[in-house]
């Protein structure tokens, strides 16, 4: 539960706001982060942070002023101040041409499921013995960086529209080590993520890198020259291509606004291959659940695409109002977006042992979008990239750019894994808002384009 | 109320108590004030009407060769938070292979003080609002569906202390705008057309900026006129051709692969975790020939009004004008003072002379790294833009990116703009859709064969560049020129 004195001077300027005839909503977050940075073998940044943040959001009709304080959360009076200069702000702006919807929390909500205190607490000396017992099994001639993030994030909403409080505390952590070997310059890379101590395994990120790099140290760098391939997308890469087609296509504002790839296409259309089906799960465990978004409104499971059909788009409060359409509980940073698995076997290099020459790309690196209409994205390979021929790993290849269209990409899926993988897709940009994305653990797509290859990793 | 005598006096106790148990190095940031306003107009709505005020301390110790940082708003609890940072230094210092070094350094006393004529925030909120929705009309026209008017205003009072004895006080301000609109072209496709403002590097940096019209206000009616005609222009074609990059996408272009590149802990390894490496080895100073001899960069460039300008970084070195780039041969990099200890020892030669002062950290809550200043392309003798397009045979003229992919190392990028102009035999024929262009860095920045002229030269800004873990999103400032590149790829392979 949220700090006793905390909620009570949040609950006391609330019920003083209400008295006042004003229209707000607080939201609290609360995070304890740590961060181990590895570089050059060593610890290079050994970090904490404890922050709390408070969000006051004032509608006066159809004005709004928003006001967010970042600070010690101990005095009453300074919460009225964060509380009166939204006031200030939302009676000096101009009126919208649309009615806002008025943020109530639908629910009382209080959630610890994803919690685990041992994470929360963990001593940075746990992270600094794991790496080190990595890095002297994997042996001492490479070069290691990484990071391991972990911590807690706390949230509260409520509003002077209702009595209801909504509460969730959680932890997360992503682990992540990069082996470079300091010769030719390859990178390979393991990750792990969870929300327990106990989620995190070295034994596993040894085995995975150990494979690698037979692979790795037995064969020279390729070039891939540009054309079309055949080429199996990892966890990681698939993750990210869904995340960006689902931000560019199946946010209501950019429908709305005819700005993205399913522009024109409605529920029903058909807009992906039919072995795509994507919904946002907030009970999937595999994802970092929250129960509610930052207005307030309960999070439900959200089909967003079934069997290749457009099924619904995710509405903001905002949008919803400005269109006329229901909000959908997409207030929030961390959506927990989920992937169907398909018929694949689990191994993906057996999916493509009669496949010939095909490009393994686990992971995509700075992927970015040259027409959101199109739905171009691009983005080069880099950890763990490699030749496959004939269902084995033949050898790695240097940094290669895929520039292809999510339909093209989504639509063109020839086998896909009937395992799944927790992919983390959290920043540490602004608050601490864990994402954590399940989907299949590869995707083998046919005729990709490689539009461009360096001579080097 | 903060007492800052208070906090002076208990940050003093605290590095001498630290050092007494046995560190090498302490240093404190307080944040007295932290605070931005971001207000958006979208379609004539005020969407976004915030104000963020954030306030605290970030201690870094340096122990037995290993950083350590910790960060707190509890300024009641400050005695912990040093404890904090001391013993997330004890444990580093378990797994260090190369000790930090800060190097000597005599204790820098100093503040600085962004130039401004009107601070931003003694500007009333409508006063800011009227001259946003002045800005919005003049965006409107029959065929656009969609206007955006952004602008973001930053202030930060920050003291800096540390072990050594050094005093500095920072007083920055910065102010953004950015105008788009969006319409639908004859394909469906969405098109936008956008303007960030940009400064000519003197004069104040405050809200001044925001209602020059050269700078900001009075580009609304190009913008639109341009939109207008990008929707009816064909797509680009495939081919090789070369690249005239006006400012607002040249200055993206030496961010991506000149600045990111010549950051020294990028270079050194200590980004491979996240952003990433750099091509660049510490063997290629004074070696590499990066570009054409018409290349010239410079790191901070003494442009006074702009993001990247903030008198002392926050290893407490003051910020210098040196050259990263002479005549095409690479010289120096974006160094801070552990970096340069660490580069030097691992060279066995002295690569670097003294830091470039570009430690940098986004917030109190988060520890230094090396960060770009202003980094910029110095004017050239080629002309004005005019000038360079009569010199060109086939071409493009390119402006402001819609997408940026890079390459882990910078080895190669990928970029989509706005809006094409196409150059034939010297003149500008036709304006085209959809353009992008992608090469290799150095490649590239060999085919340079035309700087603009001190006329074509501005100083953009950037208010997003994202780097290190915790991430943290930095301002930065570019001064460029428009310049050309030649046989440069463009457009997408069918
Ligand atoms: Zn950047």
């Amino acid at each position: 539960m949220l700090n006793t004195g905390i909620r009570e001077i949040l609950l006391k300027v609330r019920d003083e706001a209400r008295g006042s005839g004003i229209d707000a909503r607080f939201l609290l977050h609360h995070e304890n982060s740590h961060l181990m940075r590895i570089g050059n073998n060593s610890v290079s940044l050994n970090t904490s942070e404890e922050l709390y943040r408070l969000d006051v959001v004032v509608r006066e009709g159809t004005r709004q002023g928003s006001q967010t304080y970042l600070g010690m959360i101990d005095d009453i009076q300074v919460v009225r101040d964060v509380l009166k200069s939204a006031v200030d702000k939302a009676r000096l702006a101009p009126p919208r041409d649309y009615e806002p919807l008025t943020d109530r929390v639908e629910e009382n909500v209080d959630e610890e499921d994803q919690y685990d205190e041992a994470l929360e607490n963990l001593d940075p000396s746990f992270k600094e013995g794991a790496y080190g017992d990595i890095f002297a099994r994997l042996g001492g001639k490479y070069n290691y960086s990484g990071s391991w993030s972990s911590g807690s994030t706390e949230l509260y909403v409520i509003t002077t529209a209702g009595d209801k409080e909504a509460y969730h505390k959680g932890t997360d952590q992503l682990f992540s080590v990069v082996l470079k070997h300091p010769g030719t310059g390859w990178e390979l890379s393991g990750r792990q993520t969870g929300w327990r101590v106990s989620d995190f395994d070295a034994d596993k990120t040894v085995t995975e890198l150990e494979r690698l790099l037979k692979v790795f140290e037995g064969a020279d760098g390729r070039m891939v020259e540009p054309g079309t391939y055949t080429v199996i997308f990892g966890a990681a890469a698939v993750a990210e291509i869904v995340e960006m087609a689902v931000w560019t296509g199946l946010l209501g504002r950019g429908w709305e606004e005819k700005r993205g790839w399913t522009a024109g296409k409605n529920p029903g259309d058909r807009i992906l291959g039919e072995n795509v089906s994507l919904v946002d799960d907030p009970v999937n465990p595999d994802t970092f659940m929250f129960g509610f978004d930052y207005c307030g409104r309960r999070r439900r499971i959200f089909p967003l695409v079934g069997d290749g059909e457009l099924i619904n788009l995710m509405y903001d409060s905002a949008t919803a109002a400005k269109y006329g359409k229901k909000p959908t509980g997409h207030d929030i940073n961390s959506l927990s977006l989920v992937m169907d698995t398909g018929f694949g076997g689990e191994d993906p290099l057996k999916a493509v042992g009669t496949m010939g020459r095909v490009l393994f790309i686990p992971d995509l690196h700075y992927v970015n979008i040259p027409s959101e209409s199109a739905g171009i994205f691009t983005g080069s390979s880099r950890f763990n990239a490699v030749l496959v021929e004939d269902g084995e790993m033949v050898s790695p290849i240097f940094s290669t750019r895929v520039t292809d269209s999510f339909v093209h990409i989504l639509g063109g899926i020839v086998e896909l894994s009937s395992k799944s993988e927790s992919v983390n897709m959290s920043n540490t940009y602004g608050r601490r808002s864990p994402v954590a994305m399940s989907v299949p653990s590869y995707a083998v797509c046919a005729e990709v384009k490689i539009t461009d290859s360096a001579d080097s990793f | 109320m903060i007492d800052f005598d208070e906090v002076r006096k208990l940050v003093d106790e605290n590095i001498s108590r630290v050092i007494s148990l046995g560190a090498t190095y302490v240093d404190a940031r307080f944040f007295l004030e932290d605070r931005s306003e971001t207000l958006v107009m979208y379609d004539g709505n005020l969407e976004v009407n915030d104000t963020t005020l954030e306030s605290g301390i970030g201690i870094r110790v340096l122990w037995d060769g290993a950083w350590g940082f910790a960060a707190t708003s509890d300024l009641s609890g400050m005695g912990k938070c040093f404890d904090r940072a001391a013993g997330n230094a004890r444990t580093a210092a378990g797994l260090v292979q190369t000790p930090v070094s800060l190097g000597r350094a005599e204790p820098v006393k100093g503040g600085y003080s962004t130039p401004v004529e009107i601070d931003p925030f003694t500007v009333s909120l409508r006063d800011k609002l009227e001259f946003l929705s002045g800005l919005d009309n003049d965006l409107k026209d029959d065929f656009i569906l969609r206007r955006v008017v952004v602008a973001n205003l930053m202030k930060r009072r920050i003291h800096f202390w540390n072990s050594e004895g050094s005093d500095v006080e920072k007083n920055l301000v910065h102010v953004f705008g950015r105008m788009m609109v969006m319409a639908v072209d004859s394909d469906g496709e969405a098109q936008r057309r956008s303007m960030g403002l940009y400064s000519t590097g003197n004069g104040g940096a405050g809200w001044e900026m925001m209602t020059n019209p050269e700078l900001f206000s009075g580009h609304a009616s190009r913008i639109k006129s341009e939109l207008a005609q990008l929707i009816k222009a064909p797509r680009m074609e495939y081919g090789r051709r070369s690249v005239i990059l006006l400012p607002g996408q040249g200055h993206l272009q030496v961010h991506e692969t000149i600045g990111h590149p010549l950051e020294l802990d990028r270079i050194l390894g200590y980004e491979l975790s996240y952003a990433g490496g750099s091509f660049v080895e510490l063997d290629s100073f004074g070696k590499l020939q990066y570009g054409s001899e018409k290349l010239s960069v410079s790191a901070y460039g003494g442009i006074i009004n702009s993001p990247g300008t903030f008198g002392f970084d926050d290893d407490g070195t003051p910020e210098r004008d040196y050259l990263l780039i002479d005549k095409g041969l690479l010289v120096n990099a974006l160094t801070s003072r552990a970096m340069i200890n660490e580069a030097n020892k691992r060279a066995g030669r002295e690569v670097f002379k003294r830091s470039g002062g570009a430690a940098r950290a986004s917030a109190f809550y988060r520890a230094p790294i090396d960060r770009m200043t202003n980094v910029n392309i110095v004017p050239g003798t080629d002309g004005t833009l005019e000038d360079i397009i009569a010199s060109t045979e086939d071409g493009v003229i390119l402006d402001n990116p819609v997408s940026w992919s890079i390459g882990s190392n910078r080895e190669h990028f990928h970029f989509g703009c706005e809006i094409a102009w196409e150059v034939r035999n010297g003149e500008r024929t036709r304006v085209l859709r959809n353009p992008t262009y992608q090469g290799h860095t150095l490649e590239f920045y060999r085919s340079l064969s035309a700087v603009g002229d001190s006329s074509t030269w501005r100083v953009e800004q950037v208010d997003n560049c994202g780097k290190g873990e915790p991430n943290q999103i930095m301002q930065i400032g570019h001064g460029v020129p428009v310049v050309r590149f030649d046989d440069v790829i463009t457009g997408e392979r069918e």
